[in-house]
């Protein structure tokens, strides 16, 4: 279970949880408006006027609402990892191992914001679109970048909490 | 071997090293996978994959119930199912001896039938349920042992995500192996309760007999089942007989646990908020794990390992049911260790090629197969297995999730007292695994009649 009282803290670390937790927040009005359609297209359905394009929505609004869990779950360690092996290290050696899963997240986040911004590029100049609604793909690359971003703070938050854990010892 | 083979078990060693070194095992499997695919291809396929990937694993739509299943399930659990549950099953169950744990698995089985998770089912039917067992003077070990098993029932009952996860890297029909899990599941909840009847038998002071419940109180309680049965007869009984795909009627899911929430008004403002807080840390969680088990498949398919794993296990001439059984005994112990979603992320991809190769290819009919049946059926009954097999990693020292989650509802109650009530109920689940490989119809006819 991911410890609440680890998203407070102050100044800029407190203000960038805040702003990552709403942010997931937002995702997850997002998965609820993507309920939403689906249940506008079941009642359609029942009277005989299906709503085209609720595949594509449910797709399109299922991946930009989970891009913007991820840095919540770096923010509060809902990434889970498996404790068994290193449960009688101490706590230093631990926050060194942590420390360690905090930089892949900052590497892969850097990653992906650079390779996914040429990503979006690809999808606007081949004219990349849904098949029914003719949604651009390069549209929601947008709230995507945003939030990977985000899980690059997300990630620098739990480093800079790591590495002061390790010097304190 | 070849060189590409040398670096699968090398990269393999590695992913294992960092797994155990804490890194978050998602982190671990895109890290492996793409500097592995680089090693082996140069950097650029990787980097050109990499702008669409992960828009394409977390688009795809299948997998688009999961986020779902998992915010009703967070919603379900905040507004006071499980009490409306188990105080009908207690009316029904509690005047027996053991009936109010018997109620604690009925209830646990009905709030599986609206959550996917094991861990919410534990913890939402433990807060409701031990201190009505403890009121009646039941044993720590028994008390907290049912709800710890009990918990289980979350996962082996439709809706599951570890079995939605499962049907989409084997490329099974989420709907078929949704009835498939069905059977089996009240198999589960079946022998729970003789479990508990059996050992109140042998030790009557650990489960005495609660009041007979009056008439009264009898229908209240019966009818604050309503809800929940409403629920799953849509979603579930919907998916079933074809009503809608699983992705709409997880959608009429979330609309119904609000609507009961709002129009009973047990949804408060806060708990909405915990419960989209909730699903963002699993969602994102499960996603992420998703990515990087694509990142290793590429990986490990590229380099051979799986396809060579496979060649050399059936070549070895074992029986098809030796192999079978050790898989599930690997997938026993592998759970003791890891959480189940990632660990059948992990493995599935290794251990399916192998029973194929062993049935004697994907289009393989039931003449001449290797265990007897269609490939596709062996898809349906071997993942209703690894689903029970990875769970037991749930209830089993070292890392017994739900039993610490019941133990710190319960801290009166020593954790090796847990482990001890959890015994019997274990040995319950092997009895039921040997029963569901001795008659693969037990998973396989409902499909078969529904279809």
């Amino acid at each position: 279970m991911p410890d609440e009282t680890q998203q407070g803290g102050s100044g800029l670390a407190g203000a960038a949880s805040l702003v990552i937790t709403a942010w997931a927040l937002l995702g997850g009005l997002l998965l609820l408006a993507v309920v939403g359609v689906n249940m506008v297209s079941i009642i359609g359905s029942i009277f005989g006027k299906p709503f085209p394009g609720d595949f594509e929505l449910t797709e399109m609004g299922v991946a930009v609402a989970v891009f913007a869990f991820l840095p919540y779950c770096q923010l509060v360690g809902a990434n889970v990892s498996a404790d068994i092996f290193t449960s009688g290290a101490s706590k230093r050696t631990i926050a060194f191992f942590t420390l360690l899963g905090s930089l892949v997240a900052l590497g892969f986040a850097s990653l992906l914001i650079w390779r996914m911004y040429f990503g979006m590029l690809d999808q606007k100049e081949y004219d990349y679109t849904t098949t029914i609604l003719q949604i651009p793909h390069w549209i929601a690359f947008i709230p995507i970048l945003v939030s990977l971003a985000l899980l690059a703070v997300a990630a620098v938050v739990t480093l800079l909490r790591d590495a002061s854990a390790l010097a304190k010892g | 071997m070849t060189d590409a083979l040398v670096l699968g078990l090398g990269a393999l060693a590695v992913l294992v090293f960092l797994i155990a070194i804490r890194i978050p095992i998602a982190y671990a499997m895109i890290l492996v996978g793409g500097v592995g695919t680089m090693m082996l291809n140069g950097p650029a396929l990787v980097l050109s994959q990499l702008k669409t990937l992960a828009y394409g694993q977390f688009s795809i739509y299948d997998l688009s119930v999961v986020p779902m299943f998992v915010l009703m399930g967070a919603i379900a659990s905040k507004i006071g199912l499980s009490q409306a549950l188990f105080r009908g099953a207690n009316a029904w169950l509690g005047w027996m001896r053991g009936g109010t744990a018997m109620a604690a698995i009925a209830g646990c089985a009905g709030f599986g039938a609206v959550c996917g998770s094991s861990l919410a089912t534990a913890s939402t039917m433990g807060k409701v349920a031990l201190p009505e067992l403890r009121r009646y003077n039941y044993s720590g070990a028994l008390a907290t042992g049912t709800l710890a098993a009990g918990g289980v029932l979350g996962i082996l009952i439709p809706p599951s995500v570890v079995l939605i996860i499962y049907a989409v890297i084997v490329e099974a029909n989420i709907v078929t192996m949704f009835m498939a899990a069905f059977l089996p599941g009240i198999l589960a909840v079946v022998m729970f309760l003789l479990t508990i009847a059996v050992y109140v038998a042998i030790k009557p002071a650990s489960g005495p007999k609660g009041g007979v419940a009056s008439s009264t109180e009898f229908v209240e309680a019966t009818v604050g089942m309503i809800p929940v049965l409403v629920i799953f007869g849509l979603v579930i009984g919907g998916i079933y007989f074809g009503f809608f795909n699983p992705t709409p009627a997880a959608a009429v899911g979330v609309f119904l646990v609000l609507f009961f929430g709002l129009v009973q008004r047990k949804l408060s403002r806060t708990d909405f908020v915990a419960a989209l807080k909730e699903t963002a840390g699993t969602s994102g969680m499960i996603y992420l794990i998703i990515l990087g088990a694509e990142l290793l498949k590429i990986f490990m398919s590229r380099v051979g390992l799986p396809q060579e794993t496979a060649a050399w296990i059936a070549g070895s001439g074992l029986e098809p049911m030796t192999v079978l059984i050790i898989l599930l005994i690997a997938l026993i112990f592998l759970g003791c260790l890891m959480d189940s979603l990632s660990m059948i992320l992990l493995v599935i991809p290794f251990f399916w090629p192998v029973l194929v190769e062993i049935n004697g290819g994907i289009y393989q009919g039931a003449d001449g197969a290797g265990f007897g049946m269609s490939t596709d059926d062996l898809k349906i009954w071997f993942g209703i297995l690894a689903l029970i097999v990875v769970e037991l990693g749930l209830i089993t020292p070292p890392v017994g999730m739900n039993v610490f989650v019941i133990s710190s509802l319960a801290r009166d109650t020593p954790m090796i007292e847990t482990f001890k009530g959890v015994v019997p109920f274990f040995g319950a689940e092997v009895l039921r695994v040997i029963l569901l490989v001795s008659f693969p119809a037990i998973t396989l006819w409902l499909p078969q009649v529904l279809r």
